[in-house]
């Protein structure tokens, strides 16, 4: 059975903001309009993980510059049927910023970074938009789901731009573990955010 | 590590690859080639990366109104990617004309190890009767690189997604590519049948089943891969005997059913 064809859960909340997928293919056929559009839609998102991940904030712009550049290059390339057009742009700028770091930073610089992620806290920037602080809402809840263990483990990853390998490093424990706890983390995340499968 | 195969192992790295958190390209490469021939696993990683975009965009910043401007401005001097097709027929036959698609099977199933072994015996007994119908007949030879095109066209997709039941009895793989909206059908191990009766290929959804083709076969007992548009909706595919010509529904058990892939 296809998931379409289950009845949507109370509530589920739509997987991008409505339009990105028809937009982005008006921005395959080369039209600029259409990417001020998708701009205005995707920028505050992308440049907020680029943030999260880089921290710092001139080379956060460049790394949002970078990976806006390419939604506007590869926007032939998103594929519905692979998933929404919002977590298409959002693993592009995600893989840009992790880039970044992995390319750049020394270990020792990266410890510095981990002691000043708050993971019980992991919004440090106050939304400005209503519907992104509605967001936040709904993450924390769901997040305060999930085991400390969990947590961390998937958000020193999302957040931290951590491999696994360095967040089983981080918090002391096996690899094996932390494979497991980001995966059954995200699924409970998943499932509380309701999200589109 | 329970290496090529998988396991339980592998699965637990969805997660992990949801979230861009593997580091080592072998292990990120193995994970990508399980995840093409795993269908629960794809779907599995869409739902995750779906969350993890999440995560992101609960973290959203507006960024400063000068970058808009210097992006605009970038976008003016970069040429953007032309979509994703399939090769011209013309420059998939570029080589020689008795192997229009095997190297390109070649090349795609370096990926795909397991579909390599899986499917060994057809990609060979194939290239044997193409070589052998080159100095045959002309038309024998136009009809199968008519075939070979479209053969061509679904394996070198780069959406092309596959699913295979290993040879035992009978076994088959199916590719998939949804960009080209069609799908492939290789079979491997099905006994030569006598000329009253036919194999045919069925795709079946939560409608029943729809006929995608009849398995052409040749002197040597080599059955032609099946090439059929992808039907809305089709979750499996499945092969039966039936009498020569084919049949409106199946009319016996089928010998096999395969789960399309999903991705």
């Amino acid at each position: 059975m296809r998931p379409e064809d289950e009845s949507p859960p109370e509530g589920r909340p739509h997987a991008g903001p409505p339009g990105l997928d028809e937009l982005l293919s008006r921005v395959a056929r080369g039209d600029r309009g259409a990417f001020e559009q998708v701009y205005a839609l995707v920028s505050a998102p992308v440049y907020g993980v680029v943030l999260r991940v880089v921290r710092d904030r001139a080379q956060s712009e460049e790394v949002t510059q970078e990976a806006l550049v390419e939604v506007w290059r590869a926007a032939a390339r998103y594929d519905r049927e692979r998933g929404s057009a919002m977590a298409w742009v959002m693993t592009i700028a995600h893989r840009r910023a992790i880039d970044r770091v992995r390319s750049a930073q020394a270990g020792a610089d990266r410890e510095s970074r981990a002691a000043r992620m708050d993971v019980h806290r992991p919004f440090d920037e106050v939304a400005e938009s209503v519907a992104a602080r509605l967001e936040q809402e709904r993450l924390r809840r769901c997040l305060t789901g999930l085991t400390d263990l969990q947590r961390e483990s998937v958000t020193f990853a999302y957040y931290g731009g951590y491999s696994y390998r360095e967040v089983a490093e981080l918090l002391k424990v096996p690899l094996a573990t932390v494979k497991t706890r980001m995966r059954d983390g995200l699924i409970r995340l998943r499932d509380c955010l309701g999200v589109e499968r | 590590m329970t290496g090529q195969g998988g396991g339980p192992d592998v699965h637990a790295l969805a997660g992990a690859y949801a979230l861009h958190a593997i580091d080592d390209d072998g292990e990120l490469r193995r994970f990508e080639r399980h995840l093409a021939r795993c269908a629960e696993c794809s779907q599995e990683v869409r739902g995750l990366a779906e969350t993890a975009a999440r995560l992101g965009q609960a973290a959203a910043v507006e960024p400063s109104p000068a970058l808009r401007d210097r992006i605009m401005a970038e976008i003016g001097q970069v040429r953007q990617l032309p979509p994703l097709v399939a090769p011209s027929p013309r420059s998939a036959l570029s080589g020689s004309p008795a192997r229009p698609w095997r190297g390109l099977l070649a090349g795609w199933l370096r990926w795909r190890p397991r579909l390599a072994a899986a499917i060994a015996a057809t990609a060979v007994a194939a290239a044997v009767v193409l070589g052998v119908v080159t100095v045959r007949t002309q038309t024998g030879l136009d009809q199968l690189r008519a075939a070979d095109r479209e053969v061509t066209a679904v394996l070198a997709a780069p959406d092309a997604r596959s699913t295979t039941v290993p040879a035992g009895a009978a076994g088959g793989t199916v590719v998939v590519s949804r960009s080209q909206g069609k799908m492939v059908f290789l079979a491997s191990g099905l006994a030569a049948l006598p000329d009253s009766s036919t194999y045919q290929l069925w795709q079946i959804g939560p409608r029943g089943a729809r006929s995608a083709g009849l398995f052409r076969q040749d002197g040597t007992g080599y059955i032609s891969p099946v090439v059929a548009a992808t039907a809305d909706g089709a979750t499996k595919v499945g092969v039966t005997v039936e009498p020569a010509g084919g049949s409106e529904q199946p009319t016996t058990q089928p010998l096999l059913l395969l789960n399309l892939p999903t991705a």
